[in-house]
């Protein structure tokens, strides 16, 4: 790797970090700084409201229930499906090495798409084996429309690859 | 020693994080939409809520008659929308998660906890309202007034966070304004090429890399390829090409000082190829997240939008399924009705001021009958378009003589449940449209659908049209 155009740095440490926000406020124009407090205040104000109207209308004992409901989102997001998205993504890029950059990105897309769409599939998938005792809320055969559904989603995505290897090869040529 | 390799993880997190999509452009794109789809499903959400808790001297526009149709049916779908687009959005600023250092200041910690707070109640929200379409509670709290409250933290902290990040949503405004040259100067983009150590961090931390394990890893991230754009020759010479020239951009990613050497730069070739390589990713990014938004709404929203019917295989109804063509939400033994309703010495009881009259269904068939067509639409988002037979409502109210701008108190048969009573508004109960429903889709009412009678009035949640009626009582003005 080159490194001849790298600037070295001066001074010492703490370093600004590289990834941060660089140049943080830079001269908002008085109409944005009055809406940005406005948006602030109004924003505080909306918080306090929905804590007020929270413990106005669920009982203290259910609230430690939400507050940890929240926390396990944030974890399962963070530690989970993120850094699995993140190693898929590395995968991905590894096994498609030689592959165009387009029939990777639109094999991730399609994985994309077909995971946000298992998300709200499989819990309809549950909810329906609980059972609802009413005969018409679940009432198709969503097991059924979930292959089909990644079917469909596998024959345009290999498709589309093709497509896009096929024109990548004509190009080269 | 343990500070130092805090930073060093977390410099590392997010350098291995850095891609061309996770730049502050971006997350203003996704953010916008993310932002429209919370602000949709409030005021929708809000709507409902007064709908069903009216405070003093509400009143209610009863046409359209699809409006509640319209309105709920917005909420579910923006709230279906908000998955892809929150995950979206959570994915491009997923780096800022490894800040380091982790708190800079106590306005900082405010900032960060703020945004945790927004973070897990959108998370939670659109969550516990997809589960309640499903009609599956596996949550410890109760759900409507949780996801009201919820919906007034989410909208709070939304104004909170559009109001502490407008300096970057002004920037990227600004940037755009001018040409959208700016693409490329983000620093995170600039990161996400240089995939080995850099100098930078062989000065922050004294090595370049840890060993062992967190090493080996971070060299097999490292290694990485990044991807290949197709671009005549320069790419066909051999699959390493675009990796080679990524590193200059690092020079101008330190923000330390401008890059050296702007004329005659032998590195801007393989500039290009990153700036293409970039471009590529947004936009497959973009198409992404817009397909992903396109697929969950049209393979759910037939439940509501009649033209997206035969394309509905995940909403939990579907248009037509269910007695004489029509869903129901709570059923006869949910309700626990069937016994009063089937019973034969059922009466409907009018009654206003002390005068009480009561009425048998026979004696209801006989009153002048009226037919309307109107959507049974509901809370959880779905709708169904139906006929409805029966008498109209201010027919009976004026047989007590009641007030016209009186309201009326229905109640079911039902023993328990929080729609065991309702009030209706003067303007529904005035409306032509409003009947004491007898008859559904050319047939006598099924039990499902609330025989003897129930309510239908337009533009009111489901859970208003009270099924099972046994008395209508009209109140003090």
């Amino acid at each position: 790797m080159s490194t001849a155009s790298v600037t070295p740095q001066t001074g010492t440490a703490p370093q600004p970090n590289p990834l941060e926000t660089p140049r943080e406020n830079p001269a908002l124009t008085p109409a944005l700084r009055v809406t940005r407090v406005v948006l602030i205040a109004l924003g505080l104000a909306g918080l306090a409201w929905g804590a007020y109207v929270l413990l106005d209308t669920v009982k203290p004992a259910r609230i430690p229930g939400i507050a940890l409901w929240m926390g396990a989102a944030i974890v399962l997001h963070d530690a989970v499906i993120s850094p699995l998205v993140f190693f898929c993504g590395i995968l991905l890029r590894r096994a498609g090495d030689r592959t165009s950059g387009t029939v990777i990105l639109v094999v991730q897309g399609a994985l994309v798409v077909g995971s946000i769409m298992t998300l709200i599939v499989v819990p309809l998938l549950i909810a329906q084996s609980r059972g609802t005792g009413n005969p018409t809320v679940l009432p198709l055969d969503y097991g059924v429309n979930f292959a089909v559904f990644w079917g469909v989603l596998a024959v345009i995505t290999a498709a589309a690859s093709f497509g896009l290897y096929a024109r990548g090869r004509k190009r080269l040529r | 020693m343990v500070q130092l390799i805090m930073r060093q993880v977390m410099y590392e997190a997010q350098r291995a994080l850095a891609s061309p999509v996770r730049n502050p452009r971006m997350a203003t794109v996704i953010g916008r939409l993310l932002g429209l789809a919370f602000v949709l499903c409030f005021g929708t959400g809000l709507y409902s809520h007064f709908l069903q808790e009216p405070l003093p001297g509400m009143h209610f526009a009863t046409r359209p008659e699809l409006l509640y149709q319209f309105t709920q049916g917005t909420h579910i779908v923006a709230g279906i929308a908000c998955f892809p687009l929150l995950l979206a959005k959570l994915y491009i600023v997923f780096p800022d998660l490894f800040q380091q250092p982790p708190v800079k200041s106590f306005l900082n910690f405010l900032e960060r906890a703020s945004i945790a707070l927004f973070v897990g109640a959108s998370l939670v929200q659109i969550t516990i309202g997809l589960l309640n379409t499903y009609q599956w509670y596996p949550w410890p709290f109760p759900f409507r007034e949780t996801h009201f409250a919820l919906g007034w933290v989410l909208i709070g902290s939304l104004a909170l966070h559009i109001g502490i990040k407008l300096p970057i949503i002004a920037r990227v405004w600004r940037k755009n304004a001018d040409d959208g040259s700016g693409d490329d100067d983000h620093l995170t983009d600039a990161v996400a090429h240089d995939r080995a150590a850099t100098p930078e961090a062989v000065r922050l931390f004294g090595s370049s890399r840890p060993t062992g394990v967190t090493g080996r890893l971070l060299a097999w991230i490292d290694a990485t390829p990044a991807l290949r754009v197709e671009r005549s020759r320069s790419s066909a010479s051999g699959p390493d090409a675009p990796d080679s020239g990524a590193a200059p951009q690092t020079a101008a990613g330190t923000g330390s000082g401008p890059a050296s050497g702007p004329t005659a730069d032998p590195a801007a070739p393989a500039r290009n190829s990153a700036a293409a390589r970039n471009r590529l990713s947004r936009r497959g990014f973009l198409t992404t997240v817009g397909v992903s938004v396109g697929t969950v709404v049209v393979l759910t929203a037939g439940q509501t939008v009649a033209p997206l019917d035969s394309l509905n295989a995940f909403a939990p109804r579907k248009k037509g399924v269910g007695q004489q063509g029509v869903p129901v939400n709570r059923t006869s033994k949910q309700a626990d009705v069937a016994a009063d309703a089937l019973a034969a010495g059922w009466v409907l009881t009018v009654a206003h001021a002390g005068v009480e009259r009561s009425f048998s269904r026979a004696e209801l068939l006989a009153l002048p009958q009226t037919e309307v067509e109107l959507p049974i639409a509901c809370v959880e988002g779905w709708s169904q378009l139906a006929r409805w037979r029966g008498v109209r409502l201010r027919d009976l109210a004026d047989l007590v003589s009641a007030d016209a701008e009186a309201s009326f108190r229905l109640t079911s048969l039902e023993k328990k449940g929080g729609y065991r009573q309702t009030t209706m508004g003067s303007e529904y109960v005035r409306d032509p449209l409003t009947l004491v429903a007898l008859e559904l889709n050319g047939e006598t009412l099924d039990l499902e659908h609330g025989y003897p009678a129930r309510m239908i009035a337009p533009g009111r949640p489901g859970v208003l049209q009270t099924k099972w009626l046994s008395r209508i009582e009209a109140m003090d003005v």
